[in-house]
């Protein structure tokens, strides 16, 4: 009887490089990182990364959800702080203090933006990139325009929201200290599990798939390219809004003019994962693994007792390489296959 | 009429950006008048948009090759970072004798590591065939993280005194940083447009796979587009520090999403293979206007964004409704493409069967 790994068993598909060569990195620099400090390899920093991480893990899979389709959108930072903002700004007015409302407000909102995104990219046929750098603008001036960019302090935030950002799942409590793993943790479980449930059990997700790989065919065989391309980034678009509110919940404080400006970083982290800029590829065990990989650069740089200037240092390094190890195995593919495209 | 008809159905997109900056302008003459249109007022105009200018035509000439350079802003900070530390004086001390040589070293160090930085990104897109935005992505990051690292992210003072004088003197009561800028269109104007390697730059962008079949070395005209663009980014990253006097991480990030208004505005298609240098000053006269409008009327930065993002959306839209407008002598024959033209368009003849 053949012997299956476990990697096999689980996902049902081998492990593509990437992922192989990420696990690698992310082994090889907790090995070198613990072995300069043993302060780190504790449980106490796993529950931090994973409260730190939470929110951009689930913005990495909207990202990867566009990727797969073909497109790359820039906006989804823009629309976390736009529907989170006027989230907590609906509550404020309304005097409602309910977590539910504030989530179902801010994916709703989440949803339109990412939705206003699909129809101009598929209406007026123009590229991703652009049209999601304009909206990205639009949408966040158009908030500070009507909304105003007050801030509110931890005594100003919504109970529920204090709340949510301080349930966690399990206490640890040690001799000095006691830390604890955010229920964030759940929240991202569940959004991995529905991302690839709608990828990879559902039409919708083949949709996906087909319209990144090839858009011509994808509606030759009778996709509907607007239905498919509005699910594909009002689903970013809610994922951004559930952001949000993690992000003001895990803060317990609410700047609306934050987070705009870090989108490529975690266009960065899906790439770095396998996904494909031309489409129809990616997974999302690599978007998570290059999360991770962000992540532990970001926190644990002081570890090595390098400052955290030296993050991005770090960071562009692996993310060129892994670049370089992608599309030059593809080049060499197409040389092969007689492809004379660059890419 | 005939004379606009006859330029209508030659440049679309130039028409429109002219109509929409002489619309501006009048506007701006109406409300704003004086305060607008003075002497003074021009000049410090024609200085801010120099140092912008080289980086919009960098911009530019990535997105004739069909690509995008992110990493434009990066660079230039990183080039202004290393004129500096040339110049602040913690390597050789500076005095009133080597303080000549110092600024022909600065300006040299910025140049080559603006040159540096566009062949890295030249190598990456091909010699191993990274996506341009991925590859400019990763150097961004990278370039971010080299000045982050050498600098600890504090700003760097150039105490070369002569240095800051490359920004403030004016021939003419003209600011010379604005006539360099003329010469660099001008330059640029020619060598895409009227030489060979110009000639290519477009063909590349237009059908990368017919110009290799054409026999032509497609991977160096893209090393030396990048490189090009490296020595652009370079001339910009001495003003920006000519300027400010120092220079810093970070420095000027705004101008990322402003480059790339700018040459969509002038007509450059993302896509490749379209768009004048003759345009980019128009955009660029369009843009500067309306910043100097936002300052003297006092927009928070929030909203300048949002007329910048709405802005670049509807240039796109007018844009694309212009291209379907055709004269009935010239029916566009309908392709039944969906979507993305560019990469259907590459994938059908790229491969060869």
């Amino acid at each position: 009887m053949k012997r299956r790994s476990v990697f096999r068993r689980v996902f049902d598909r081998p492990m593509t490089l990437m992922e192989r060569y990420l696990l690698a990195i992310i082994v090889a620099y907790v090995l070198v990182v613990t072995l300069k400090n043993p302060q780190f390899f504790r449980l106490e920093t796993f529950f931090d990364m994973v409260r730190n991480g939470s929110g951009i893990m689930i913005l990495a899979l909207g990202v990867l959800v566009v990727l797969i389709s073909g497109g790359i959108d820039v906006s989804f930072m823009a629309i976390a702080i736009v529907s989170g903002y006027s989230s907590v700004k609906l509550m404020k007015l309304l005097g409602v203090d309910n977590l539910i409302f504030a989530l179902a407000v801010a994916l709703i909102i989440g949803g339109i933006l990412g939705s206003i995104n699909a129809f101009l990219i598929h209406h007026f046929r123009l590229p991703t990139l652009i049209v999601t750098l304009g909206t990205a603008s639009l949408f966040h001036g158009f908030m500070a325009i009507v909304l105003g960019t007050k801030t509110y302090t931890e005594v100003d935030v919504p109970h529920s929201l204090l709340a949510f950002g301080a349930t966690n799942i399990v206490t640890i409590t040690g001799d000095k200290s006691h830390y604890s793993l955010s229920v964030f943790l759940l929240v991202v479980i569940a959004v991995i599990v529905l991302t690839w449930f709608l990828l990879y059990r559902t039409m919708l997700g083949r949709a996906v798939f087909a319209i990144g790989s090839n858009e011509e065919s994808a509606s030759r065989i009778g996709i509907n390219i607007l239905r498919t391309k509005l699910f594909v980034y009002s689903y970013s678009g809610a994922l951004s809004g559930l952001m949000g509110i993690i992000y003001f919940s895990g803060l317990a404080y609410i700047n609306p003019v934050t987070l705009v400006g870090g989108e490529l970083m975690v266009i960065a982290a899906v790439v770095i994962g396998g996904a494909k800029l031309t489409g129809g590829e990616g997974t999302i065990l690599g978007a998570v693994l290059g999360i991770i990989i962000i992540e532990l650069f970001d926190s644990t740089l002081v570890f090595l007792g390098l400052n955290a200037s030296w993050e991005s240092v770090f960071f562009g390094s692996v993310l060129l390489f892994s670049l370089c190890v992608i599309y030059y195995r593809q080049r060499q593919l197409n040389k092969r296959s007689l492809v004379f495209s660059s890419n | 009429m005939n004379f606009m008809r006859s330029l209508l159905s030659r440049d679309r997109e130039l028409s429109v950006l002219v109509l929409m900056t002489t619309a501006v302008t009048v506007t701006l003459m109406l409300t704003l008048g004086e305060r607008l249109f003075s002497p003074t007022g021009l000049q410090s105009m024609s200085v801010q948009v120099s140092e912008f200018g080289f980086l919009a035509l960098a911009m530019a000439i990535a997105m004739l090759t069909g690509g995008i350079d992110l990493s434009i802003v990066a660079a230039a900070a990183l080039s202004g970072i290393m004129a500096s530390l040339v110049m602040s004086g913690k390597f050789i001390p500076v005095t009133a004798d080597n303080a000549n040589f110092l600024m022909v070293l600065g300006i040299l160090a910025a140049l080559v590591t603006g040159l540096l930085c566009g062949l890295l990104n030249g190598f990456l897109i091909a010699k191993i065939s990274v996506p341009p935005i991925l590859a400019t992505l990763g150097t961004m990051i990278l370039f971010t993280g080299i000045g982050m690292a050498i600098t600890t992210g504090e700003s760097v003072a150039v105490l070369v005194p002569a240095f800051a004088t490359i920004s403030t003197s004016a021939v003419a009561n003209i600011p010379v940083i604005f006539l360099m800028m003329i010469a660099a269109f001008l330059i640029m104007a020619f060598v895409l447009g009227r030489t060979r390697f110009g000639r290519k730059v477009y063909l590349f962008g237009t059908n990368e796979v017919a110009l290799r079949f054409a026999g032509a070395k497609t991977e160096r005209v893209i090393i030396m587009s990048y490189a090009v663009i490296g020595i652009l980014v370079g001339l910009a990253g001495i003003i920006m520090t000519s300027r400010a006097n120092s220079m810093r991480v970070g420095f000027g990030e705004a101008y990322l999403l402003q480059s790339i208004l700018v040459v969509v505005l002038a007509g450059f298609s993302p896509l490749g293979g379209k768009g004048r240098v003759w345009s980019l000053p128009v955009a660029l006269l369009l843009l500067q206007l309306l910043q100097t409008a936002f300052t003297a009327l006092m927009f928070s930065p929030y909203a300048k964004n949002f007329v910048w993002g709405g802005m670049l959306l509807l240039i796109m839209i007018i844009n694309h409704y212009v291209d379907a407008w055709r004269p009935r002598s010239a029916p566009k024959k309908s392709d039944g493409s969906d979507g993305n033209p560019h990469k259907s368009s590459v994938r059908d003849t790229g491969v060869v069967v």
